[in-house]
């Protein structure tokens, strides 16, 4: 169990700079079908849920997984964050992360 | 609040072990230079003890006590502690909550330790500690978080802080000055970019020449402020810098651009040079 690995936060704009691998995304669940999730992270995401997943629609969501090469995301576990979350801190954060690396982010 | 009336049982147990601890730092006994930071995890683990016994230090500063926020991956409950594995996406450590014998039984006991479970979020006061090459956190006192926009907060505190140590206070000294002032200067020289790392240096030179100019710039929207220091920083001199320019280094829009280039030109900070897209700093 290696300490030094992140999952960076990120929003739908930093997809394509992660593929295969772990990030995080804070965002609002817009649509859920079966095992298939729609998620607003400052731009739409799809998500493949696993069976623990337990999200409600409009609700906020912290998603963990891996970016497939189409950019959804594959979750690997996922938190209900109910509601009042402010997404523009959230969305501010990931901003952060990606200006100040060093204090956020491994690069392997 | 509940929670808060808890820290002060919490806060003497943790303080007993601490100090039987610090026995073997130089008498433990600096209580002037206590100091309660908060870091992301990577930062504690990107920390390198020199030497054993060395004491933590995070941006060339001292730090006694930190705290961090993050989410329970794991629950070891051991005989004299239950380690807690703590990970904020940035990386993940341990985290020892010493069990006070004496406060058993008593679940209010201020660790709130039965009650934590995994996935939950967390904030956690404590100490590092690095034994044989690990570290842990030995905690003085872990609480659930129930805004989870706490999380989110503490990674821009933690980020605020960081900048704090690194380029200054918001608002004093020269280079700070520069940025235009205000608890916002974090954000205001996010725009930067990479260049960013030379401001607080680059601005005491010029800041130092023109301060009817800084005067003036004070009273500018922030896009105008920002987009004075950008051309302040850059290396166009009297030929100027292109609106395409300034669009990519300080990540504003076409239009925030021309609208604080139009504020600049009205205070008689900025001219036109080449063409009307491209503007020098009046500082002669």
């Amino acid at each position: 169990m290696d300490n030094k690995s992140s999952t960076p936060r990120i929003t739908c704009a930093y997809l394509s700079q992660y593929v295969g691998k772990l990030v995080t995304v804070v965002g609002k669940v817009v649509q859920l079908r079966g095992e298939e999730a729609t998620i607003d992270a400052d731009g739409t995401i799809h998500a493949f849920l696993n069976r623990e997943a337990h999200l409600s629609a409009n609700n906020g969501v912290q998603l963990i997984g891996k970016v497939n090469p189409d950019l959804s995301i594959k979750v690997l576990s996922s938190v209900d964050l109910g509601q009042g979350v402010d997404y523009n801190l959230a969305n501010a954060v990931v901003e952060v992360t990606h200006r100040y690396k060093p204090l956020f982010v491994y690069e392997n | 609040m509940a929670g808060y009336g808890g820290y002060g049982g919490g806060d003497g147990g943790g303080f007993m072990s601490g100090s039987q601890q610090g026995g073997s730092q130089a008498g433990g006994s600096k209580y002037a230079d206590e100091s309660l930071r908060p870091v992301t995890i990577k930062q504690l683990l990107d920390w390198e003890e020199t030497f054993p016994g060395a004491e933590l230090a995070i941006d060339g500063h001292p730090v006694t006590q930190v705290t961090i926020v993050g989410q329970v991956r794991s629950v070891k409950p051991q005989p004299t502690n239950i380690t807690y594995r703590i990970d904020d996406g940035t990386g993940a450590i341990d985290v020892k909550k010493w069990v006070d014998s004496e406060a058993q039984g008593g679940e209010d006991g201020g660790s709130g330790a039965g009650t934590i479970a995994p996935d939950a979020f967390v904030r956690v006061w404590g100490r590092l500690k690095s034994l044989g090459g690990k570290k842990h956190v030995s905690a003085n006192f872990i609480r659930q978080i129930e805004d989870f926009n706490e999380v989110n907060y503490h990674l821009l505190e933690a980020t605020y802080v960081h900048l704090f140590f690194t380029k200054g206070a918001p608002g004093s000294g020269g280079g700070a000055k520069q940025e235009g002032g205000g608890g916002d200067n974090m954000f205001v020289d996010q725009g930067y970019g990479a260049g960013g790392g030379d401001v607080a240096m680059g601005g005491a030179g010029p800041g130092g020449g023109n301060s009817a100019m800084q005067a003036r710039l004070a009273t500018c929207s922030r896009n105008a402020q920002i987009m004075c220091n950008f051309i302040n920083n850059s290396p166009g001199g009297t030929e100027g810098v292109n609106l395409h320019v300034i669009a990519q280094g300080t990540r504003m829009s076409v239009r925030d651009i021309t609208n604080a280039a139009d504020e600049l030109l009205g205070q008689g900070i900025i001219y036109t040079t080449q063409d009307d897209e491209t503007w020098a700093i009046l500082d002669y």
